[in-house]
């Protein structure tokens, strides 16, 4: 192993950490994109569940004003 | 009691999905494709999902059809929305993979071709439930679509068996395997996206359920 070691260059070094920065970068990039989509979809139905709750509440109050 | 259950089902996919992103960061890279290939850990979990949600939605539509009972259609609608969510992100992964390791960020083979008129089909049912106001007519044509859509799903499946595509075999089911403690991970966020996917489609069944208190309440109003 250290004689494997003293044959890398560095510029072997160099390109493989490159390799694993490039993996890395593309890597976080699909679980970032794949949460944001899940996560955006969550705060849609937080706001859908606020907006009925809402209405519903305005239109009870409104229907029994009418039955009054 | 139902909301506690739903939301601690919810709890329980989120601390799953919290304890395998800890564990898969520590994982070794795979030999041919390095680190890029752990997105299997996201991108495979979420196409089954949707399977099953869109597998859901057929039986949903089916059973409508059969007794024109609304909770059929509500629970058909919402199958749809969140197998559409997970089949996005589905897509979204398996596109960034594919920029690293076929170097662009779409082929058109017949397992992505196949994928994203799936997700094309789901979206113009969800259109077509805006574009009609009738309840009934709505409920009837969108469980009719929901089934003429769900052909797509097997081709889905089944494309890369039969034609010679682009996109790899599976792992487990072409022939290949795990070692058992990716396996392990591999099988517990799969859990933990169905479970989520559940979560979610209860808690999108609860607003449809609100949603038809709203329309009666409303034709209520209008009786006044």
């Amino acid at each position: 192993m250290p004689y494997l070691l003293a044959q890398l260059t560095s510029d072997d070094v160099a390109r493989e950490i490159a390799r694993l920065q490039h993996g890395y970068r593309f890597l976080s990039a699909a679980m970032i994109v794949a949460w944001a989509i899940v996560v955006v979809y969550v705060l849609l139905l937080v706001g859908r569940e606020k907006r009925l709750k809402r209405e519903i509440a305005g239109l009870k109050v409104m229907l029994e004003e009418k039955q009054k | 009691m139902r909301d506690k259950i739903v939301y601690l089902a919810g709890a329980a996919a989120i601390v799953i999905f919290a304890r395998d992103i800890y564990v898969i960061a520590g994982l070794p890279e795979e030999a041919s494709q390095g680190i890029i290939f752990k997105i299997i850990f996201f991108h495979v979990p979420m196409a089954i999902a949707a399977m099953l949600a869109s597998f859901v939605a057929l039986v949903a539509s089916v059973l409508f059809l059969a007794t024109r009972n609304f909770r059929y259609d509500a629970l058909a609608v919402s199958a749809t929305e969140v197998g559409l969510v997970l089949l996005a992100g589905n897509l979204v992964t398996g596109s960034i993979w594919g920029r690293v390791a076929w170097g662009v960020w779409w082929a058109w083979d017949a397992r992505l071709t196949s994928a994203l008129v799936c997700w094309l089909l789901y979206a113009g049912y969800m259109m077509l439930r805006r574009a009609i106001e009738e309840p009934t007519q709505r409920a009837t044509f969108a469980a009719v679509f929901s089934i003429l859509a769900f052909i797509d799903v097997p081709i889905v499946i089944f494309s890369i068996k039969w034609w010679r595509t682009q996109h790899p075999q599976p792992v487990f089911w072409g022939g290949g395997s795990f070692p058992a403690e990716w396996l392990g991970v591999f099988l517990w966020n799969m859990a933990a996206m169905v479970l989520l996917g559940a979560v979610l489609t209860m808690v999108r069944l609860r607003q449809e359920d609100a949603q038809r208190e709203l329309d009666a309440m409303r034709r209520m109003a209008h009786a006044f």
